[in-house]
């Protein structure tokens, strides 16, 4: 008995031993920006990697400072940070859109922002408490093309789609996190019946999509007069197929309607790493908010001039309200559900 | 003759395996205890999960259904019928098991844009799932003998008497296993069902995060797929029937001339293999020649050397829990034992997210020295995958006769030496298959790797997420396909290891025909 119990303490040391060494030799191959200083900073970065990678190498040369990047959903990272608890291993989050930062700010989970950084941005583009600043913003727009539908035949809010003239003539992606955020704004600023009936009228007007990308092609190849979308999707399309073969036009509402409502990307620090801070305030200095303006045609939030074809942020006049509300919420999804705009 | 007990390590490697499969209910119940019993009852009790439900459960059934039909009748083809090209139909009974659902939905979608809602959620897992069962089945064929179908069909019995009263008694428990990891995994499953529009009960699950960030709402949905997994595993003894004991020294298989039905055969073996290979694939090469300019090989090395290194591991430590448990259940049956093997299915339906987040929770509770380490990730495969080997090893092992225990302990033999030298040879070949299936499971899965990964480890499949979540798929295509590639490996091995036995068989007859 005391011989094959030692013999099965050898196995059982031999199994552990076996499974150690197998984690210790795997995910060997890490990524990480070249350090030239001893501190290294982490960030949970729900903007994805093809993005911003060289935003954060960048970084790295600029201020000498290492990161690691953890690329996820902005969704799935705030509720790591949350199952993390008193273990954050996040320095900074830099989040896609203002919802998981409201839903960080909300658990507590933020340090308060320096005063020079939140200082740089607008009231309305970060946190009430400055536990977030908005970093870059994208706009709402109703997309056309010149050849089916005149400008002056566009609408001037949003909510006149649901006339019946509209019929076929619009498109939407209302499996969207983009549209159902606005559909949250519409929610919070003009009451659940305006909404419901919207929705309602979007139901026999508007021709349904996956995604944005496809509503700007199909807009752009003369199939569809107009759709609602986010700013940027023009620019992507011109630079996959060059600016003089697009014929497809952006055209905004009325200034202050919900239908130009600006959402933004954030971020948020969670250490006490002073490298934190320096990161923040670097995503609002001149390098990052002219990349931002550049590579992605978003809107710089320190006042920078967007791209010269885009009118700026203030003649867009985004309707007011508290961005960290703006999640596509599950009432948001029941109340496009219900419409019959999703299964 | 004297009851052994098990060996003593042997018990403890399956504690372990079983604590650490079930451990995410410990961090469900957590959850909801926060949460308190009025609002799980509310999120639970809404018109809306329960027409979830209904589209989760009638598309599970419907998979299960498919799989356990197409894959048993593939195996029957591919082992017991002199059907012509049996050994490519064989392997391409096995391959689509490389495809991970979500590549194929979008390879799908990419070519037919109208290809969505219940229908396309079907036919895609039912061809990602069929395998499993096809394996199975193949496996208990191969080594069942069908001495007994000829004595029946000598004795007076139709063919087709001689299947229901011989043959599928004989494959039942094999196929029914297969068709629980099938029925699982459409449950749990995101991408597919995602990217073709259709909502399930694990698509809500994703919605509470992402567009409430409700971990509880997340985690009491959760806990209905469990239960649903429970009452599963109530029904699958059932369905399961009793063993039946095969004598597998004799060897001696007869195969079915198929005559006319034959046309028949290869039309279906065809057209399933057209759907679950051959349109993927174009998809992908059509993908990939759009995309393959914008290759950083670099990265794509790396990440390869990454995901193979995670699938050996996570095969490695998957295959020494899973062959405890199945050596306990299969050779020292016992009630324990029973449910000991039951109790490792029970968080299998629960999606990756809400596996992983579970695992971020408890090791920050409890070990923070391996949060965000290869280890922690490595676990959580074994949680994931577990079954799927205990399934793939329960019929090797118990093909070890247990008359070769006791000979050998009548010559002295400890109980650890008997294990070693007589159980893990003759079930080598089935262990091995076991790990194989797993690191196959491994390279696919996505949601627990992205979340547990060591910060900055990037995996095949996280690259691919990576470069799709950002419309960029063209440069998402290299990465599909060198994981289509990769994976393939695996399911190309394991179909040989399972019809290893057959091919001597089949060489074997044919040297006696001509001597």
């Amino acid at each position: 008995m005391n011989k094959s119990l030692s013999r099965a303490l050898k196995l059982g040391a031999a199994a552990i031993a076996t499974v150690v060494a197998i984690s210790g030799l795997t995910g060997c191959a890490k990524e990480t920006t070249p350090a030239t200083g001893e501190q290294t900073l982490t960030i949970y970065s729900g903007r994805s990697e093809e993005l911003v990678a060289p935003l954060y190498e960048q970084f790295t040369e600029e201020t000498g400072i290492a990161v690691e990047v953890r690329y996820a959903g902005s969704a799935e990272l705030a509720a790591q940070i949350l199952e993390e608890g008193d273990n954050v291993q996040a320095d900074v989050f830099f989040s896609q859109d203002a919802g998981a930062l409201g839903a960080l700010t909300e658990a507590g989970a933020f340090k308060t922002l320096n005063s020079d950084i939140t200082d740089l941005v607008e009231a309305k583009y970060r946190a009430t408490d400055n536990s977030w600043v908005g970093v870059s913003g994208r706009s709402r727009v109703i997309a056309y093309n010149p050849e089916l539908i005149s400008e002056d035949e566009l609408p001037a809010s949003v909510l006149d789609l649901a006339n019946p003239e509209w019929k076929g003539k619009v498109g939407i992606a209302p499996s969207n996190a983009s549209f159902q955020s606005f559909v949250t704004a519409l929610r919070v600023l003009k009451g659940e019946k305006v909404a419901t009936e919207w929705l309602a009228a979007m139901k026999e007007n508007a021709v349904l999509y996956e995604k944005n990308d496809q509503i700007i092609v199909a807009i752009n190849d003369g199939k569809l007069a107009t759709g609602l979308l986010n700013h940027y999707y023009l620019y992507e399309l011109e630079t996959e197929l060059g600016a003089t073969t697009v014929v497809a036009k952006l055209h905004w509402f009325e200034s202050g309607d919900v239908g130009n409502l600006i959402n933004v990307a954030g971020v948020g620090v969670l250490s006490d790493k002073p490298e934190a801070q320096t990161f923040a305030k670097w995503l609002l200095g001149k390098s990052a908010q002219s990349y931002f303006v550049d590579k992605t045609s978003e809107y710089s939030l320190t006042g920078l001039p967007a791209r010269e074809w885009l009118p700026s942020l203030e003649e867009i006049g985004s309707p007011e309200i508290d961005l960290s509300a703006l999640a596509p919420l599950a009432a948001t999804l029941e109340l496009i559900r219900q419409a019959g705009l999703t299964d | 003759m004297l009851k052994r007990r098990p060996p003593v390590i042997l018990w403890m490697l399956a504690v372990v395996g079983v604590f650490a499969a079930i451990s995410p209910l410990a961090y469900l119940i957590i959850r909801l205890g926060e949460y308190g019993a009025e609002k799980v009852i509310g999120q639970i009790f809404r018109v809306r999960s329960f027409e979830l439900l209904t589209n989760s459960l009638v598309l599970t059934l419907m998979v299960g259904a498919t799989a356990i039909i197409l894959g048993s009748f593939q195996a029957w083809l591919a082992t017991r019928t002199r059907i012509r090209g049996r050994a490519v139909y064989a392997l391409l009974a096995a391959l689509p098991l490389a495809m991970p659902s979500y590549i194929t939905a979008y390879a799908f979608t990419a070519l037919l844009p109208d290809f969505k809602g219940f229908w396309a959620a079907w036919i895609v897992l039912s061809l990602g799932t069929t395998p499993y069962v096809y394996l199975a089945v193949s496996a208990a064929l191969v080594r069942s003998d069908s001495a007994t179908e000829d004595v029946a069909r000598s004795l007076g019995l139709g063919r087709l008497q001689v299947f229901k009263r011989v043959t599928w008694p004989s494959i039942r428990p094999a196929a029914v296993g297969g068709m629980m990891l099938s029925a699982l995994y459409t449950l749990s499953d995101f991408g597919a069902v995602s990217i073709l529009g259709f909502d399930t009960f694990t698509r809500a699950i994703y919605n509470a995060y992402r567009s409430s960030f409700d971990r509880s709402a997340a985690a009491s949905l959760a806990l209905i797929l469990v239960l649903l997994t429970l009452l599963l595993l109530v029904i699958e003894p059932i369905l399961r029937g009793p063993s039946v004991p095969t004598d597998s020294r004799s060897k001696k298989t007869s195969h079915v001339q198929l005559g006319g039905w034959s046309f028949f055969a290869h039309a279906a073996v065809i057209g399933w293999a057209t759907l679950g290979i051959l349109i993927p694939v174009v998809s992908l090469i059509r993908w990939n020649l759009a995309g393959l300019s914008s290759v950083n090989f670099d990265e794509v090395l790396r990440a390869l050397v990454n995901s193979i290194g995670y699938a050996l591991g996570g095969g490695a430590i998957t295959a020494i829990f899973g062959l405890a448990i199945s050596v306990l259940a299969v050779r020292h049956a016992s009630k324990l034992s029973a449910v000991a093997i039951r109790m490792i299915w029970l968080t299998h339906a629960v999606p990756g997210i809400v596996v992983a987040l579970s695992l971020v929770f408890l090791s920050n509770q409890l070990l923070p020295s391996i949060y965000q380490t290869s280890l922690l990730v490595l676990i959580a495969y074994l949680i994931l995958f577990l079954p799927n080997a205990v399934v793939t090893m329960q019929t090797p092992i118990g093909q070890a006769p247990k008359a070769l225990d006791e000979v050998a302990a009548s010559l002295g033999a400890t109980k650890t030496q008997i294990l070693r030298r007589v159980v893990l040879p003759i079930a080598t070949p089935g262990i091995l298959a076991g790990a194989a299936l797993v690191a196959l499971s491994v390279l696919k899965e996505l949601p627990a790797t992205l979340l547990l990964r060591e910060t900055g480890v990037e995996t095949l499949a996280t690259r691919l997420w990576g470069q799709t979540s950002v419309a960029a798929f063209a440069g998402a295509a290299p990465y599909a396909l060198l994981l289509v590639v990769v994976a393939g490996i695996p399911a190309w091995w394991l179909n040989r290891q399972v019809r290893a036995n057959i091919n001597q068989q089949i060489n074997l007859d044919e040297r006696m025909e001509r001597e």
